[in-house]
């Protein structure tokens, strides 16, 4: 059934592609966090045309599948003369699919910053870029890091969809393996585990910040 | 003869339909104090919340030393005013709110010293120095690093007014500064204003609820109703010899309660 002696042999050929599954979460990541706060600015400006847009994007993208999406940018791209590394591609359609919904937590988070704040900006002649990064986002942002922070584990274990578009990660290295042995029990097997060994932790440690902001901003 | 330091000419203000400002004029001198009084919807703080810019105009202008808030003169002709026409303007004006909006996420200290670090591009050293004095007239040098979660009413809003008083506005708006009080916290603040009121040169427009207060602070005294100035006139004149039958039933269902 379970062969050991071969799970032990591969371990390492799988760890290895640990590598690209990590730093593709985490350029995704950053992506993700850079364009849903951009987005989330975006729906709420006062001019309703860049609203609308912006709105209607987020449902598009958040309305059609990461899988498909993927596919379109590593496949269809090209025919329009851009062609991307499957990496580039990976994070690039990692990074905006969630976007949309980091886009979501984060006009959450602003929604909850009461207005008198927005109004005392004003009564202070504070820009409205000043505003935005000394009163409201310092606000913004604690309470919903806790979110964040489980979307990151989300967009983490989402990582294998880039194996669909050739990327080597760590399920991708598992097919290879066990399609050259014809046995994937291992394989597959180890990169379960793998997955669950390293969000388990990250849940807890984000469970322990949100205790954590909850005791600092319910004081 | 000087000139005003604030001056409305004949503001509208409309929410969709329905008139809450109607063709206003009125004019505050540099260093006056004037109080607004009047039934809850009757305009006066829409009245004030558009000089301080938190609403938009409907029609009319208003001028605040010798400048349009609202509007710049270009060819000639009155046009909106430019974002930086308007915060340029606005630096001469403050407000302190009913509810403080203090800053959460910093220190009594930190609030501050924000606005003049941030906005006035003070150098650090000395808006904690400018900050630390000002803490310390409206007594509350003892609290500098704690957080506003920490302190009562009456205590939040005397840092809201020495966080507005660091900017050195030419005109101050304090919008129903004790309403939100505990009864037994209205003391400390109206004290705090009545001494920077006794300062003097620094216009102030004050709406109130509190009628011994107005009547003690205040050298004019403004009656809104349906959206329009109704009268006006020294707290004494305005007190004891109400022209209009709207100020009179006004007054008495104020001395009615108080004398409960």
């Amino acid at each position: 059934m379970f062969d050991f002696q071969y799970a032990i042999e591969i371990f390492p050929t799988i760890l290895s592609a640990l590598r690209i599954t990590i730093s593709a979460t985490i350029v995704g990541f950053i992506l993700a966090f850079v364009l849903g706060l951009v987005l989330a600015m975006l729906s709420r400006t006062k001019v309703k045309t860049i609203a609308t847009i912006t709105n209607g994007v987020i449902k598009f993208i958040r309305n059609t599948p990461l899988l498909v999406q993927l596919y379109f940018i590593f496949y269809v791209f090209p025919s329009f003369g851009l062609t991307l590394s499957p990496f580039v591609a990976g994070v690039l359609g990692l990074g905006i699919h969630y976007s949309t919904y980091l886009s979501e937590v984060f006009r959450s988070g602003i929604d909850a910053v009461p207005v008198g704040q927005w109004e005392v900006g004003k009564a202070l002649n504070f820009t409205q870029k000043q505003t935005w990064t000394r009163i409201i986002l310092p606000q913004a942002v604690p309470p919903i890091v806790p979110v964040i922070g489980n979307y990151f584990i989300t967009m983490f274990k989402e990582t294998p969809l880039l194996s669909a578009i050739t990327l080597v990660e760590i399920l991708q290295q598992a097919k290879i393996l066990g399609a050259n042995s014809f046995s994937y029990v291992e394989p597959i097997t180890i990169v379960g585990i793998l997955f669950f060994v390293l969000s388990y932790p990250a849940s807890l440690l984000i469970k322990q910040l949100e205790n954590k902001l909850n005791k600092k901003y319910q004081v | 003869m000087t000139e005003p330091i604030v001056r409305y000419n004949q503001v509208s203000k409309y929410f969709g339909d329905l008139q809450v400002l109607n063709k206003i004029d009125f004019d505050i001198m540099p260093g006056e104090k004037v109080a607004l009084i009047g039934p809850s919807g009757s305009g006066k703080t829409t009245f004030a919340r558009l000089l301080m810019t938190l609403e938009s105009l409907s029609s009319g202008t208003i001028q605040v030393d010798g400048q349009y808030l609202w509007h710049e003169e270009k060819d000639g002709k009155l046009v909106k005013a430019s974002s930086k026409h308007l915060r340029e303007v606005r630096q001469n004006i403050g407000m302190v709110f009913q509810h403080f909006h203090l800053f959460p996420h910093m220190t009594v200290l930190e609030n501050v010293m924000e606005a003049q670090v941030t906005v006035k591009k003070t150098p650090e050293k000395e808006a904690e120095k400018i900050s630390k004095d000002m803490l310390d007239k409206v007594g509350l040098l003892e609290k500098a690093d704690v957080y506003p979660a920490q302190l009562s009413g009456g205590q939040k809003q005397r840092v809201a007014i020495a966080r507005a008083l660091v900017m050195k506005p030419k005109v101050m708006i304090f919008d129903e500064p004790t309403s939100a009080l505990d009864p037994e916290l209205v003391g400390e603040v109206l004290e705090i204003i009545k001494e920077i009121a006794d300062e003097g040169e620094m216009a102030m427009l004050l709406i109130t609820h509190e009628m011994d207060f107005a009547l003690e602070v205040a050298d004019r005294i403004a009656f809104f109703d349906g959206g329009k100035i109704v009268e006006q006139g020294s707290p004494e004149q305005m007190i004891n010899n109400p022209e209009t039958p709207r100020l009179n039933e006004f007054l008495s269902r104020f001395n009615a309660t108080n004398s409960l």
